[in-house]
């Protein structure tokens, strides 16, 4: 149990630079999660915590010590590695064993751990085979095993579910949730699933190109977006950007749609952004396919929805909603609407835009207005 | 009709480029090896002759204190030349896989006395070893006047001069085997074991090593057959001596059978050594070809 204070952490192996200043504070006992595209060095980061990779320059704390220049096993750490990294050697059970043996944990206390995590991760049957007679996703929960097993400072978790199937998947994301209440350690999770971000983290850090974009709660990064990246990354169907014009109308200023060679104003609330500015020019309207549904007599009147007709060019049901997509200035727009409610291919359909919770970019930077 | 030749040549040139090769094989290795066995129950002696006289070839040769010496050099040999040689390749493995500097340069250096024959590496070390021009003159000229070195000529200590030129030729050969099996381990391993709290002596012991065991025992194979198979190298560095000192299975077989006129003892010999080589072969054999690799 330790808070982690990442420093102004820079990271290049030779000319390659992959972190560039990477500052978190993460407090006693946070659950983080780690998200950006592959290849945007969060294994990396990982690796600098746990200290089995050299930062460049900045320091990394735990707790009061500063353990830049500690040695790995000096600093208490345990971690899921992406590759799962078991002893080739040794079957689960020994493997699971191998980190409390060291550390020198009494025979009895040593079969009762392994036990209790072989239960936790159901994988009491394997616990005597070797790892090469495993199956992707039975490997990956032994390498969770081993880090359960064990009480550390921290847990660093490197996708620690990502080949489970689905159904395991939800249940290891609720033990995972259920572990994090009762042990109260600080976790620092990576994975690309967006569900497991929004449910299991404190805080979410998103990461691009070696730099954290935005480091804030779940409803933070999803509503508050810090740029056009994250909220492009964060949320699934991805939100929908769309060029359009800023006008301004009595007071207020409102943004210019076009829909079947209709010209509809979307006024936009001054607590979402200020476009006094723009007048004239463009920006990038940034709205979730959630607040484009269909028409619910309640909300009509509303003040910052505005019912456009749209011509309906792909129809992808999920289930529980249907995503429609349309043409709205000449860019594709994905709009969520009740199964029953959409129309077909082709049609043309009367849809709600609600724009309070709509967000602008700038076009050429990217930034948030 | 083209295609069906073209097939037809692809069938049958790869048959007809090994046909030669195979005939040679199948003549000269398992052919003699018969012949070998076949004389060993005769009593040839001069020339080889046809009367079979059951085991009586082995029961002299087991009689015959020079094998028995032979034999038990070749334990000698045998257990120090592949310990030494495998303890010394994998503790160089290991400070190599350290990532120093000029890796590259050094392992090279250490294979060289590989490409060299075992007639170099005798004839060099008996050199080397002899009391008067070699390490042993060296060192008195440096002042060190009562040094003695003097083991080739020690009948009780020249078996060792042939483990340490063995081993000189050998371990580095050892060595480059271990490396690639010490590279051929995910790092990842490492930094989970270092994050569970080992330290890298345990990382060795507990994980790299015994998870390098197909290697070890490729190792100790190819090792255990040049020690069985050890003929230049004794030829080159004592001849055999001092006496019959450095005798080994193989120079007792060649002097039985071509210099003292006993064909059938030194058959015999040689299917015993034969015998040996299967015995070590096999199980490795069968274990390997056996067991699916899996990773
Ligand atoms: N040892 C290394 N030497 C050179 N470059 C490296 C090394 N390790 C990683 N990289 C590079 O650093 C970048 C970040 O890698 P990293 O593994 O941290 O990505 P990641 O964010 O974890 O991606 P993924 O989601 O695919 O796991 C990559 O471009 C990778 O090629
Ligand atoms: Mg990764």
């Amino acid at each position: 149990m330790a808070e982690l204070k990442i420093d102004n952490v820079y990271k290049s192996f030779g000319e390659e630079h992959i972190l560039k200043g990477i500052s978190l504070d993460v407090t006693d006992g946070e659950f983080i999660i780690l998200v950006g595209p592959s290849g945007c060095g969060k294994s990396t980061l990982l690796n600098c915590i746990a200290g089995l990779e050299d930062v460049t320059t900045g320091d990394i704390l735990l707790g009061d010590t500063n353990v830049t220049y500690e040695a790995p096993k000096d600093r208490d750490i345990a971690m899921v590695f992406q590759s799962y990294a078991l002893y080739p050697n040794m079957n689960v059970r020994k493997n699971i064993a191998f980190g409390l043996e060291i550390r020198k944990m009494p025979k009895a206390e040593i079969a009762e751990e392994v036990a209790r995590v072989a239960k936790l991760l159901q994988i009491e049957p394997l616990l005597d085979r070797k790892p090469s007679q495993l199956s992707g996703g039975q490997r990956q929960r032994v390498a969770m095993g081993r880090a359960l097993a064990r009480r550390p400072k921290i847990y660093l978790f490197d996708e620690p579910l990502s080949n489970l199937d689905a159904k395991l998947r939800v249940e290891m994301r609720t033990e995972m949730k259920k572990l994090h209440q009762r042990l109260g350690t600080t976790i620092v999770y990576v994975t690309h699933d967006q569900i497991e971000a929004m449910t299991l983290a404190d805080r979410i850090a998103v990461m691009k190109g070696g730099i954290v974009q935005q480091f804030g709660t779940p409803q933070e990064v999803y509503d508050d977006p810090a740029n056009m990246f994250v909220a492009g990354f964060m949320g699934s169907p991805s939100m929908n950007f769309l060029r359009c014009e800023v006008t301004k109308q009595e007071k207020d200023y409102a943004v210019q749609i076009e829909s079947q060679g209709t010209i509809f104003q979307l006024p936009v609330d001054p607590k979402q952004a200020d476009l006094s500015s723009y007048v004239g020019k463009t920006v990038v309207l940034g709205i979730r396919p959630e607040q484009i549904t269909h028409v619910m007599p309640h909300l009509v009147a509303e003040q910052y929805i505005t019912q456009v007709p749209v011509k309906i060019e792909v129809t992808e049901p999920t289930g529980a909603d249907t995503l429609i997509l349309a043409r709205i200035n000449d860019q594709e727009c994905e709009c969520r609407v009740h199964p029953q409610e959409a129309g077909k291919v082709g049609e043309s359909m009367e849809l709600l835009f609600n724009m309070s919770k709509a967000v602008f970019f700038d076009e050429q930077t990217e930034a948030r207005l | 009709m083209l295609a069906s030749r073209k097939k037809g040549i692809d069938y049958w040139l790869p048959k007809l480029v090994v046909s030669p090769t195979l005939v040679i094989a199948l003549v000269f290795f398992y052919g003699f090896v018969l012949w070998t066995t076949f004389i060993s129950f005769t009593n040839s002696s001069f020339l080889p002759s046809y009367e079979l006289v059951g085991f009586d070839q082995y029961v002299r040769l087991f009689m015959n204190p020079r094998w028995l010496n032979a034999m038990w050099n070749l334990v000698v040999f045998g257990v120090l030349f592949i310990g030494i040689c495998m303890v010394v390749g994998l503790v160089m493995a290991i400070l190599l896989d350290q990532n120093i500097r000029a890796e590259g340069a050094i392992r090279t250096i250490y294979l060289y006395p590989m490409a060299l024959s075992f007639i170099v590496t005798g004839t060099v070390w008996k050199w080397l070893l002899n009391p008067t021009v070699g390490i042993e003159k060296f060192v008195i000229s440096l002042g060190w006047d009562s040094f003695v070195f003097d083991w080739i000529i020690d009948p009780d200590m020249a078996i060792y001069t042939v483990v340490i030129a063995g081993v000189w030729q050998a371990s580095g050969f050892v060595m480059a085997i271990f490396l690639a099996g010490l590279r051929g381990i995910d790092t990842s391993i490492i930094k989970a074991a270092q994050l569970d709290g080992a330290n890298l002596f345990a990382v060795y012991t507990r994980i790299i090593i015994p998870s390098m065991r197909p290697v070890f025992f490729s190792a100790f194979i190819m090792l255990a057959h040049i020690a069985i198979k050890s003929f230049d190298l004794v030829i080159a560095l004592t001849g055999g001596g001092p006496g019959n000192s450095t005798d080994v299975p193989a120079i007792f077989m060649y002097q039985f059978s071509f210099q003292r006129g006993q064909l059938g003892i030194g058959a015999a010999s040689a299917v015993i050594m034969l015998m040996t080589v299967l015995a070590i072969l096999v199980p490795y054999l069968y274990s390997e070809l056996r067991t699916p690799k899996n990773g």
